[in-house]
């Protein structure tokens, strides 16, 4: 029986080893690897293309060693790594000896070059299938590795490379803060961070997760165990550094950063209505993008006077378009009110392409502007100030979104909110429990448009003009992929999945060519690994009276009445 | 006598699916604060009926009357609010609601509040919301399950689930309360608790029960008056001891023939 399931182990070992091969090459082919190998991590030892490799490998490696103990464990992730290794040097082999270039224009010379740690294919593919086993040992060591030593690597490793990927913004940042900027000249240099930096961060990360690890409940239940009074001034103590922290942030930040924060922001908004359709009410709605349009064009309409309409104020227009945005929401939502699932999915995305259409129409050019857009959108002022540069304009997303938030959360936990949930677990109870479902649907469709309207509206402002090629299908799968990412139904959720899939490749600009590719293994990955989302919903506990401490939970008259 | 008042009376209900016919010129009558049995072999069109009255099915003649006012052809939400709920013979909660979500989406057709209240937190909705979470807790303890308000409706033991959604009709506050088999997949003593419950829902609570149930005993125990079905008509209605001893139901049940092989009273 142990032999049997040792040879099932080095049989899967040796599968892994070749899917993880198969995704190396892949990740080569499609030019990552070079296209990361510009980045150093660790300033002339690592580039981020070599570490993509190496993580690939690692964790093929990972893969291989679960189960075991011992040395098993180890030699199962270094033939892992070997077969994976070995498949990517047959590559580097088949490009010495054919043209690829032919068929695979990333496989160029530099690509091989990269491969072989810049050594001819003789040293060179050895080389490369020596650093595959020793990744792969690794991997298996890493496996077996104890929870806590696990995590602390996971995150200090994760720091490194944080730190290395973003040193772009990292460095001007700390360059503006005093005796910052010497701790940067420490760990970064001109291409990356120093040999003695990275060790820092990876030391440094590693040990406060290992005491987290270890003192940290205590320090959280101590936390709970504090006085009324102190917990009190705890928490306030808390929500006014973040205040402080959302207010000075783009100063903090800079003008470039600020720019990310606003698109962010920007899709945060989205993302919070459209959780609300999808998340809350669980309507599978493909043509969000719609109303992101419906939003910026009446405001573009109502404010332009490229177009010599109306030649509003923003402040005037953006009521217009929040609430022609609901209405719009609601006009959509009939048709399709008996329509669930996947039809519902294709109904709604045929409503975006609509939109889109209508705007770009030579017919419709007289109002809309077709091809060519609207411009000369006026800035939003306040009373002398005006939201132009992205500095500024943070501030009106940031009170978009805290609006947008607010609401969310307030119908969450009502009636209204409720009934959206309900509808979304099962729609013939929902309407057995007294629930009309062609108002709760369309309240649905019509809050979640408004919320996309406003972002729509500032979305136009922010540019200054807007363009029918801004409004494509992909903004509607960007807000889904988010909301999916982040967790459904979750509205923190959603500030982490905007982040991590809006924020991050505006940064990385070398994940943009890669982002629908990044996004499809995102969303692998969140399916198999954490199927409820970055930052999942919580529970809300609400059995207990507010302000019932936990001495009259146990009661057991309470329980067994 | 106020006992023998009709709350809900069918007239004549036919349901077709196709060529199928489901229920045939059925006739139907029961009365205030009674508990009333539905049994009948599997596809007699048992759930068909409760569909019926519920709403989700529109029968194609015939009436549905509450206190002598048609309900047929309203939607299910609206049956509702007149004071019919149901539960479902595959359990039917909100999965990935908690407990007290669950019964608080129950409370959905006594509560007010709106778009514009909820946002701004007005006093009057936050009051409402207050006595509605009050009312969940009080329903939770009515069906032994306080304590466990918090938990996901998905991750509660299956007795704990029926119970979960009988509160959650009862939150709707019905008068006629429609169960369809509540004690399908128990033991003999859940079946008992069980038993006992929907006893107390009528005494304590003067609700009127209309059940679906296959266990004999049960059915035998504590209805006033039993309605057989089989291929959608009524072949017998009746006290229980007159339906045990019913020749057409016997055949019904085991097959032609069977009546004169059994004594009367023994199915079950």
């Amino acid at each position: 029986m142990a032999r049997k399931r040792s040879a099932h182990g080095w049989r899967r070992s040796v599968k892994l080893g070749l899917v993880t091969g198969a995704v190396a090459v892949l990740v080569a082919l499609i030019g990552m690897v070079e296209a990361f190998s510009q980045r150093d991590i660790v300033a002339e030892l690592l580039s981020m293309g070599h570490a993509l490799i190496l993580f690939v490998l690692l964790f093929g490696a990972l893969l291989a060693a679960r189960g075991a103990y011992s040395a098993k464990g180890l030699a199962w992730g270094g033939l892992a790594g070997l077969v994976a290794s070995l498949v990517l040097g047959g590559l580097v082999l088949l490009g010495s000896l054919i043209p690829l270039r032919q068929v695979f224009i990333n496989a160029s010379p530099v690509l091989f070059q990269l491969l072989s740690f810049g050594e001819e294919p003789w040293p060179g593919i050895p080389l490369l299938c020596g650093i595959g086993f020793l990744a792969g040992v690794l991997g298996g060591t890493i496996q077996m590795l104890p929870h806590s030593l696990k995590s602390a690597l996971g995150r200090s490793v994760g720091a490194v490379v944080g730190a290395g990927v973003l040193q772009d913004m990292l460095r001007p940042i700390l360059a503006a803060w005093g005796p910052l900027s010497e701790l940067s000249d420490l760990v970064f240099e001109a291409s990356g961070l120093t040999s003695e930096g990275a060790l820092g961060i990876l030391l440094g990360v590693a040990g406060g997760s290992l005491v987290w690890e270890r003192k940290g409940q205590r320090l959280l239940k101590g936390i709970q165990n504090l006085p009324h009074g102190a917990s009190k001034a705890l928490k306030t103590g808390w929500v006014s550094l973040l205040v402080a922290l959302l207010l000075l942030l783009p100063q903090i930040l800079g003008l470039f950063l600020s720019e990310v924060l606003t698109i962010v922001g920007l899709y945060v908004l989205l993302g919070l209505g459209l959780n609300i359709v999808v998340g809350f009410a669980g309507l599978l709605d493909l043509g969000y993008v719609a109303f992101f349009a419906i939003g910026s064009y009446t405001v573009a309409i109502l404010t332009s006077p490229e177009l010599g309409f109306f030649e509003l104020s923003f402040w005037s227009a953006l009521p217009v378009a929040v609430l022609l945005g609901a209405v719009s929401g609601v006009l959509l939502g009939i048709p399709v009110l008996k329509m669930r699932g996947d039809y519902l999915a294709i109904a709604t995305l045929g409503f975006g392409e609509i939109i889109r259409i209508l705007v770009l129409s030579d017919f419709l050019r007289p109002w809309l502007g077709g091809a060519q857009g609207i411009g000369k959108i006026p800035k939003a002022g306040l009373g002398g100030f005006e939201f132009g540069t992205p500095q500024e304009l943070y501030y009106l997303i940031l009170a978009g979104c805290l609006l947008v938030g607010f609401v969310s959360w307030r119908l969450r936990d009502s009636r209204i909110g409720r009934a959206w949930m309900a509808v979304r677990e099962d729609e013939d109870v929902a309407q057995a429990m007294g629930i009309n479902l062609v108002g709760t649907k369309l309240l649905a469709f019509a809050t979640g448009a408004a919320f996309s309207a406003l972002s729509g509206a500032i979305f136009a402002t922010k540019l200054g003009s807007v363009y029918p090629h801004s409004f494509n299908v992909m903004i509607s799968i960007n807000i889904l992929c988010l909301i999916i990412v982040g967790g459904m139904g979750s509205i923190p959720g959603v500030i982490v999945g905007a982040a991590a899939l809006v924020g991050l490749p505006e940064l990385l600009r070398e994940f943009a060519e890669y982002r629908l590719l990044v996004y499809g293994a995102a969303l692998v990955a969140m399916m198999l690994l954490k199927p409820e989302g970055l930052w999942p919903e919580a529970v809300h506990k609400r059995e207990l009276h507010e302000g019932q401490d936990d001495t009259s939970r146990s009661v057991p008259a309470e329980g067994r009445s | 006598m106020k006992a023998q008042m009709t709350l809900l009376t069918c007239r004549k209900l036919t349901k077709l699916f196709g060529g199928l016919v489901a229920l045939q010129e059925l006739d139907l009558e029961v009365r205030k604060e009674s508990i009333h049995s539905v049994i009948g072999p599997n596809g007699a069109g048992k759930t068909t009926l409760f569909n019926c009255i519920t709403g989700f099915y529109s029968p194609e003649k015939g009436d549905i009357l509450l206190d002598d006012r048609s309900i047929k052809g309203l939607l299910p939400d609206r049956i509702v609010h007149l004071g019919i709920a149901r539960t479902y013979q595959n359990i039917r909660l909100f999965p990935n609601l908690t407990v007290m979500e669950n019964v608080l989406v129950g409370l959905h057709p006594h509560l007010r509040a709106g778009f514009l209240g909820i946002v701004l937190g007005l006093p009057s909705t936050r009051k409402e919301e207050r006595q509605a979470l009050e009312e969940a807790r009080r329903l939770l303890k009515f069906v032994n399950l306080s304590g466990k308000g918090d938990l996901l409706a998905k991750n509660l033991p299956y007795g704990d689930q029926r119970r979960l959604e009988v509160a959650r009709a009862l939150a709707t506050r019905p008068r006629l309360l429609l169960l369809d088999e509540p004690t399908a997949g128990m033991n003999p003593k859940e079946t008992q608790e069980m038993t006992d419950f929907i006893l107390r829902l009528r005494d304590e609570l003067g609700i009127t029960i209309l059940l679906i149930e296959h266990q004999m005993r049960v059915v035998m125990g504590i209805s006033e008056r039993v309605t057989v079905l089989d291929y959608g008509e009524k072949i017998a209605e009746g006290p229980p001891v007159e339906i045990q001893r019913n020749p057409r139901v016997i055949e019904a049940y085991l097959g032609k023939g069977s009546s004169e092989e059994l004594s009367a009273g023994k199915i079950g």
